[in-house]
């Protein structure tokens, strides 16, 4: 170890200086900006953005639309969430059992959708949700179902948004929950079998339990993705129908990058981050707890 | 002696004409889109008829005009002459970059006022000064299944809101639906409000979306959805195959459908046709399209206008129309007789007399996206017709 | 018996796991047999999963009249000089906080892990009035420099370097080798690993890259390809055709790195769990 500073304050600049300029400043600069009202003829001439305290923040408070945003973004996340959680645990005890035929082939094919451009992915499934003729309802068609108008009815347009991220984020939580299957000992497995635990029992005494640390990671991980819901809803109803796929990030956008209501939109990001910030408090006192039992 | 005079003369002349060859001025002018590729024959036209100027054009893609323009804005670095849209008058008319042509237009011996269609020279004034002049203008009009609508006894296009329905009711009682309308789309909803003498904006600037001529259309819209006569949600299907199959025989469109119908489903070819739009208290449509405008810290105003006069008098619209199908916007081009064996376009022609465009405000985005919302509320019956009214009343009060 | 019940349940779980395998890889195969349809041939029903008269049309439209090589071309030359410059500074910035004390490293470092909360969003508005001041919307800088520095790839650099013992190091330098040398003959050799984990890591991150460019370019000749697929909506009807014409473009290439690369794929997703 060398004690100097400046060789390592060299290696460091180009990283700290764009550190500075891109990520720290902005973001209070960010605040600033939430306490004027820049908009679009303030993207002209700054000088014409006034300072106006903590408006933003109160018409935030009275404003319809972005309550809705907020309301759908949590069930998006309500729904989502637990969702992403259970599927992806559940197969992944399947791939993880030794018996697996072909466990490689399965690893990749579940991860394909997650390395894909999310653009790209939300083009095809609009296609595969057309109500007419897309394979989803053809699908099932065949079980003699009749499918609903995904994206364009209010009630399934989000619940079509989430089958979509869930199915896109599968493969990541997969791996990783492989990744902490195979650090469990296999002598509890075996201990527990003498002992005469059938499968059920082992699943939940031994596997859930000690995958917590694990389970918690996927969990803030996809809280904090899920919560900046934007590209999915962009592209395949561009919020609606009626807006019931509008999302926070996608209002932000709206106010920031259609109407050019920059503070205002500034506004909206810092609530976000609040509430994403809150969440990642929550789930870590929540972790704290269990880690003490 | 007189031979060396001769000489200096001519060699002077020479050398005038080449000077002036090269000094000739240069105007700058952003088109966007399409236009932008197009212009160029219209431009060389103009080089022919004024030796002494230069154009040259910038294509701007639509989806990035909007910014260009308010970073060259930003940075003095404006064009001579633009290309706006309709819409976006009011927002950069109001900063006051653009020149006030009112006396150009009064002084002028090619163009004058009333050449141009009312409600397309109305999207020119913003603040009662005149910001441009229209140089090209689209309409909507109702399309329509002419075999379909004469099996249900309808041996012409519905003339009146009654009609409509009537008409509508018929197409729909075979399992389809009797037009394709949108929940969400202004330029399709606006039209109904003002064929009933609706308004967003009283002549005091005071919000009017609560009148009873305003909730009346919204009630009429509505209605279209909550019979079944247009399909609340026509999420995944395309409007060309639908109108082929008779599932939505009527819709309202603008000029482009015409061709792109022809090109996409030809096997109706001469089972449809275009009509003006049905008729309540007037039978007036949406207006948009494109004006040119000289820009303030413009160095060649003189000559940008020579442009604008050049691109918006009759003949060279008629011109520009058989380039790029962008109607004139100019009436008498409408007479010419090129128009006479078109008779879709005619239609669009007579429907431009009573033609509006909505209100000049710099807010106008957000309002459009207001309205888009409330009466898409309406139109799944979230909200009553006069619920939906008095939200968009509060939303539209709240920015301005 | 038992056995028998074994063999049941075996063959219960794996068809479970193709059943889930199947709806993960049919949007695939729809959207590469759509992008080979013609408009007639799209909207039929049922559908067909084999093209009956298979057409590159779509393909040649997107080449030759909407000109996605442009795109194409700027999302190589954005993820590229993201990934190659990303590496350097990132893995810099972990050497430093690796192998060498100086007053606050500890601090600081916490502090830049700190920064992996804040979303993204905070830093838009701000980042983006910054580059059009300077005039760096529409253009390559504007696209690169934003997301050079990333904290998780200093961490990652960090944990991968501490790794490599000191004796090397002191070695190289009682035999005078300057603190470059060693950085860029010994230091970065040994972490070709950890270097191709990360760099596909976060190539594929750029490729991917969405609201960002958006916002950055807005001028057709900037597009990434991302930006280029969202907008070929069609104006007046949605050509399906063309969309997934332009989806195969954008995730073949993707896809071919990540099964050529695979291992670095899992491991890096692997490590990035470690965080947790």
């Amino acid at each position: 170890m060398k004690k100097d500073i400046k060789v390592p304050l060299l290696f460091l600049a180009p990283a700290l200086v764009l550190m500075l300029i891109f990520m720290i400043l902005p973001i209070f600069v960010s605040f600033y900006l939430s306490l004027t009202d820049f908009n679009v003829f303030a993207l002209v001439d700054w000088s014409k953005a006034k300072f106006i305290g903590l408006e933003n923040y109160r018409k935030l408070l009275n404003d319809e639309l972005f309550w809705k945003a907020l309301k759908n973004t949590l069930y998006f996340v309500a729904i989502g969430v637990p969702c992403a959680i259970i599927f992806s645990l559940s197969f992944a005890i399947l791939l993880n059992r030794p018996d697996i035929i072909g466990r490689n082939l399965f690893r990749v094919g579940f991860y394909l959708p997650h390395i894909t451009t999310t653009v790209a992915i939300a083009v095809v499934w609009k296609w595969v949700l057309n109500p007419r003729y897309g394979i989803l309802n053809w699908a099932l068609s065949l079980f003699g179902i009749t499918g609903p108008s995904w994206l364009g009815d209010p009630r399934w347009a989000m619940p079509a948004i989430i089958m979509l991220v869930v199915w896109k984020g599968l493969g990541y939580n997969i791996i990783i929950f492989l990744a902490g299957l195979q650090n469990i000992p296999e002598h509890l497995y075996e201990a527990a079998q003498i002992d005469g635990a059938n499968r059920w029992q082992q699943l939940f005494h031994i596997t859930i339990p000690l995958l917590r640390p694990t389970t918690f990671f996927v969990t803030v991980m996809t809280l904090i993705g899920y919560l900046q819901l934007f590209a999915e809803p962009y592209m395949l109803t561009d919020g609606g129908p009626l807006n019931s796929t509008l999302s926070i990030v996608l209002y932000m956008y709206r106010q920031g990058f259609k109407f050019f209501n920059l503070g205002y939109a500034s506004a909206i990001a810092y609530v976000l981050f609040g509430i994403i910030f809150v969440a990642t408090l929550i789930q870590m006192k929540f972790r704290d707890e269990e880690i003490q039992y | 002696m007189k031979k060396a005079l001769i000489l200096i003369l001519l060699l002077g002349i020479i050398l005038f004409s080449t000077l002036s060859a090269f000094a000739a001025e240069t105007i700058t002018v952003w088109a966007m889109g399409a236009e932008a590729k197009k212009i160029g024959a219209m431009v060389e036209k103009f080089e022919k008829a004024y030796p002494g100027l230069k154009v040259k054009v910038q294509a701007i893609p639509w989806s990035s005009a909007h910014d260009k323009l308010i970073t060259a804005i930003a940075g003095g670095t404006v064009p001579d002459v633009a290309q706006m849209g309709t819409t976006w008058m009011a927002e950069f008319g109001s900063i006051g970059v653009f020149e006030d042509v009112s006396n150009y237009l009064k002084n002028s011996k090619v163009i004058k006022e009333d050449d141009f269609f009312e409600g397309s020279l109305n999207t020119n004034i913003v603040d009662g000064k005149l910001y441009g002049i229209p140089w090209y203008v689209d309409t909507r009009v109702l399309f329509y299944r002419t075999d379909l609508l004469a099996e249900v006894g309808y041996d012409h296009p519905p003339r009146t809101w009654e009609e409509l329905e009537d008409v509508a009711r018929k197409l729909a009682a075979d399992g389809g639906y009797g037009l394709a309308l949108s929940t969400n789309n202004y330029q399709e909803f606006m039209p109904f409000v003002w064929q009933n003498g609706g308004r967003i904006l009283d002549e005091n600037g005071e919000v009017a979306v609560t009148e009873p001529a305003f909730v009346e259309a919204l009630e009429f819209y509505v209605k279209l959805f909550k019979e079944g006569l247009a399909p609340i949600d026509a999420q995944g299907t395309n409007l060309f195959q639908e109108f082929a199959a008779g599932r939505m025989p009527m819709y309202f469109s603008g000029p482009w459908m015409v061709n792109l119908t022809h090109e996409q489903v030809p096997e109706i070819d001469g089972k449809w046709s275009v009509a003006l739009m049905p008729e309540k208290k007037s039978r007036t449509s949406f207006i948009g399209g494109c004006n040119l405008v000289i820009f303030k810290d413009s160095k060649h105003k003189e000559a940008a206008w020579k442009f604008i006069e050049f691109m918006t008098e009759a003949q060279n619209q008629v011109e520009w129309f058989k380039i790029s199908g962008c109607l004139p916007a100019n009436k008498w081009a409408w007479e010419d007789t090129y128009f006479n064996n078109l008779e879709m376009m005619q239609v669009f022609g007579e429907q431009l007399k009573d033609a509006k465009a909505p209100i000049n405000i710099p807010q106008w985005a957000q309002i459009e996206s207001f309205i888009q919302r409330r009466v898409q509320e309406a139109c799944y019956g979230e909200k009553t017709p006069k619920e939906a009214a008095e939200a968009l009343a509060r939303d539209i009060e709240g920015v301005l | 018996m038992k056995e028998k019940i074994f063999l049941i349940e075996k063959i219960i779980v794996h068809l479970v796991v193709l059943l889930g395998l199947i709806v993960m890889i049919a949007p695939f195969l729809w959207m590469l047999s759509t992008s080979f349809k013609s408009t007639k041939a799209i909207f039929r029903f049922p559908p067909d999963w084999i093209p009956n008269n298979p057409t590159l049309i779509n393909y040649t439209k997107l080449f030759q009249t909407l000109d996605f090589l442009t795109p194409f071309k700027n999302t190589i030359i954005v993820a590229f000089s993201i990934t190659t410059l990303s590496l350097l500074i990132c893995s810099m910035a972990g050497y430093a906080f690796a192998k060498f004390q100086f007053p606050g490293r500890d601090k600081l470092f916490l502090g830049l892990l700190g920064t992996l909360m804040i979303p993204g969003q905070i830093t838009m508005i701000p980042v983006f009035l910054l580059l059009k001041k300077l005039g760096l919307l529409n253009s390559y800088l504007g696209l690169i420099l934003p997301g050079l520095a990333s904290a998780f790839s200093i961490f990652f650099m960090r944990q991968f370097i501490r790794t490599i013992p000191d004796e090397l190091l002191e070695a190289a330098r009682i035999d005078g080798a300057s603190e470059l040398y060693i950085f860029f003959k010994i230091i970065l050799p040994l972490c070709k690993p950890a270097l191709a984990t990360l760099g596909i890591f976060n190539f594929t991150g750029s490729w991917n890259s969405f609201l960002w460019p958006l916002i950055i370019a807005t001028d057709e000749k900037m597009y990434t390809l991302p930006v280029a697929i969202a907008n070929l909506g069609g104006q007046y009807q949605t050509e399906y055709g063309l969309q997934m014409a332009g989806a195969v473009i954008v995730v073949l290439p993707v896809i071919i790195v990540f099964l050529m690369a695979q291992k670095y794929f899992i491991r890096g997703i692997t490590l990035s769990g470690l965080k947790g």
